[in-house]
């Protein structure tokens, strides 16, 4: 056979069996409630940041969770990612102790898939699952009513749902009542009141205007 | 005083090594990039007793920026010399392939190596002049990047239609009536392109892995085997019987020079293109040159391409600073090593301007040792044990592709070499295999 009629023969099915290899090697992303039945495999999870600390050695240890489950990432290096971002990370199932966690190798295997201030979250939402978002940063959507001076409500159009915002923050934020915004901060519960809460405290929660609908 | 001897020692180093990577088809400077990037811990240590003599950390990475920029800028030179030398084809296949090979047959090879080294000093002379014109149209005022970033999906659908609507092959293996062998020739090339851009989007889904720990680029195999050794493969099959070589200077008179001046300026117009535009090589650049270019007579079209080539990894360079992107293996790396601060205002970071003197050092210095050499090889490449240096070089890709992407990447170099024979089989423009970066991107945009 003739090389031009030999290479494209062995081009097609070169090109059929790394698609095939593609697939078979192709990492299952799973659920976080089913790390157990992948002990040992690699594995793809994804999930919101809820908790993270670093360790004198230089790894970092991430609690991500879902709707329901919670799991345990750790790294062998250090990402720069915030509570509430949503990202996916690709290791090894490994059982420490009597937790399941996800063991990952290099930092290029954690993904940011969408940033906390890119999410952004309407008010109905946020009350639907609060549980999800507790003790996390998030972006909300909603619209500005009664204005004090430490807090503010915002509620959803109509009126369905509303929720304090208290800031305390270094930067000047001018606000009218009525208008649409994005509130960016940290969603938690107070105790003594019984209520959920957005706290504007550190440098990257911020309130962002949004053109009226 | 210091730092600025030890950015012309690395420049002159980086330009030896460009030779060296030049010389060698199907070695490629983006893996010279890697490698170095790969290595850029050790090197720091080596370099360490420079912290007693006030040179800091930052700056020895920067050193190691100068270094690969410069090896780029002298590859763009020296690649000519074994395409015109070392790859040349036989009478048949003279037509379909490069210009520099024809002239070689005609016993003009180091007239071909000439022209080439003045079209490229020519892109860096007139790059030099367009850095602050670019800048300012490209970045603030007049932010032509962000317009072109809108509208990136459709300028990258306009370059695939012509670089497949200008394919020129004839296919005449079925009919050979009329025109029937150049539409066949024109949906070979659109076939090419999309098997190209089919195996680009698969083998981003394969987990390459270095056996040693290396980082693990899946593109290295796929573009040394699409474009590096399919070369190398034809250039061993293939014994032409070349004439004895003349070796004189181009005769420059008024009309060549004019005609010269026409190439640069579209050449570097082209590189400068490719610099900003993601996905697209110089060989697209060239596509796109040679069509504003008009004229076609072979020298210029060696002066056209060799600017594009030069033009590109100039501006890749200059590009960095302004949009923050890097558009080539080159400035990836040195986007790892560096901080690449925004050129906002009129003055240029400092970064930029120690990477200028590689790219303008490094660019006389090639073009004068370009000429040397060429001479060398016309002189003596009957004698040259041309069939060792390849297999060498075809050696020298597997194991290096083996050390840094294993066994899958073998086998992703395997496909892409028959795929990259293809257009060399079927006698269409190699460009086309471009898809494999082309189509992805332009999925990414829809």
């Amino acid at each position: 056979m003739k090389l031009k009629y030999f290479s494209l023969f062995i081009s097609i099915i070169g090109i059929l069996i790394l698609y095939l290899i593609a697939k078979l090697s192709q990492i299952p992303l799973i659920e976080l409630n089913e790390m157990s039945e992948y002990e040992g495999k690699q594995v793809i999870l994804e999930g919101l940041v809820d908790e993270y600390q670093f360790s004198k050695q230089g790894n970092q240890i991430i609690k991500i969770k879902d709707d329901n489950d919670t799991a345990i990432i750790f790294i062998d290096g250090e990402t720069e990612i915030e509570h509430g971002d949503i990202i996916q990370a690709i290791g090894e199932v490994q059982k420490y102790g009597s937790d399941w966690e996800l063991i990952v190798s290099n930092i290029n295997y954690i993904k940011i898939l969408k940033k906390w201030q890119n999410n952004s979250i309407p008010l109905w939402q946020l009350a639907e699952n609060p549980l999800k978002y507790l003790n996390l940063n998030v972006n909300v959507t909603g619209h500005i009513e009664s204005i004090s001076n430490a807090y503010f409500y915002i509620v959803d159009l109509e009126k369905n749902h509303s929720l304090i915002v208290f800031y305390r923050l270094s930067k000047n934020i001018t606000i009218h009542p009525g208008q649409k915004v994005n509130v960016l901060g940290k969603f938690s519960f107070d105790k003594d009141k019984f209520r959920y809460q957005i706290e504007l405290c550190e440098e990257q929660h911020d309130v962002l205007y949004t053109t009226q609908e | 005083m210091l730092p600025l001897l030890l950015v012309i020692f690395f420049c002159i180093f980086g330009v030896l090594t460009g030779i060296a990577t030049g010389l060698l088809p199907g070695l490629h400077v983006n893996n010279i990039a890697l490698i170095l990037l790969s290595l850029s811990g050790t090197i720091i240590s080596s370099f360490s007793f420079l912290y007693d003599y006030g040179i800091s950390k930052e700056f020895i990475l920067l050193l190691i920026c100068v270094y690969i920029i410069s090896t780029s800028i002298s590859h763009t030179f020296h690649d000519v010399i074994p395409s015109t030398f070392l790859g040349a084809p036989d009478e048949d296949m003279a037509l379909s392939v490069l210009p520099a090979h024809s002239l070689l047959l005609e016993g003009k090879g180091y007239e071909a190596v000439a022209i080439s080294a003045m079209g490229s000093y020519g892109a860096i002379l007139f790059c030099f002049l367009l850095i602050f014109p670019i800048r300012f149209i490209i970045g603030s005022p007049l932010f032509f990047y962000e317009v072109l970033k809108d509208i990136m999906l459709f300028v990258l659908i306009a370059i695939s239609i012509l670089m497949i609507g200008t394919e020129k092959g004839k296919i005449d293996d079925f009919l050979k009536e009329g025109k029937i062998p150049a539409i066949i020739g024109m949906l070979f090339a659109t076939f090419v392109f999309f098997l190209s851009g089919l195996f680009g989007i698969i083998i981003f889904e394969i987990p390459v892995d270095s056996p040693i720990g290396l980082s693990s680029p899946v593109l290295f195999p796929a573009l040394a085997g699409l474009f590096g050794t399919p070369t190398l493969i034809t250039s061993l099959m293939t014994k032409p019987v070349i004439p004895k070589q003349i070796i004189k200077n181009p005769i420059l008179d008024k009309k060549f020079k004019k005609s010269s001046s026409m190439s640069i300026i579209t050449g570097s117009l082209g590189g400068i293109l490719v610099s900003i535009i993601p996905g697209i090589t110089s060989a697209t650049g060239t596509v796109i040159a040679m069509n504003a270019r008009g004229e076609s007579s072979k020298k210029q079209t060696i002066i056209t391409l060799s600017a594009v080539n030069t033009a590109c990894a100039f501006f890749v360079v200059v590009v960095m600073f302004i949009i923050l992107k890097s558009r080539s293996g080159a400035t990836l790396a040195a986007m790892e090593l560096i901080s690449v601060t925004e050129w906002i205002n009129i003055l240029m970071p400092s970064n930029l301007s120690y990477l200028l003197i590689a790219l303008l050092l490094g660019g006389t210095l090639s073009y004068f040792l370009t000429l040397k050499v060429g001479k060398i090889f016309a002189k003596k490449f009957a004698n040259v044990p041309y069939a060792l240096i390849v297999k060498s070089t075809i050696s020298l890709v597997v194991i290096l592709v083996f050390l840094f992407t294993g066994i899958l990447g073998i086998l992703i170099l395997v496909v892409a070499t028959f795929i990259g024979l293809l257009p060399v089989e079927w006698g269409v423009r190699r460009s086309h295999c471009m898809g494999i970066l082309l189509i992805p991107i332009i999925i990414y945009f829809l």
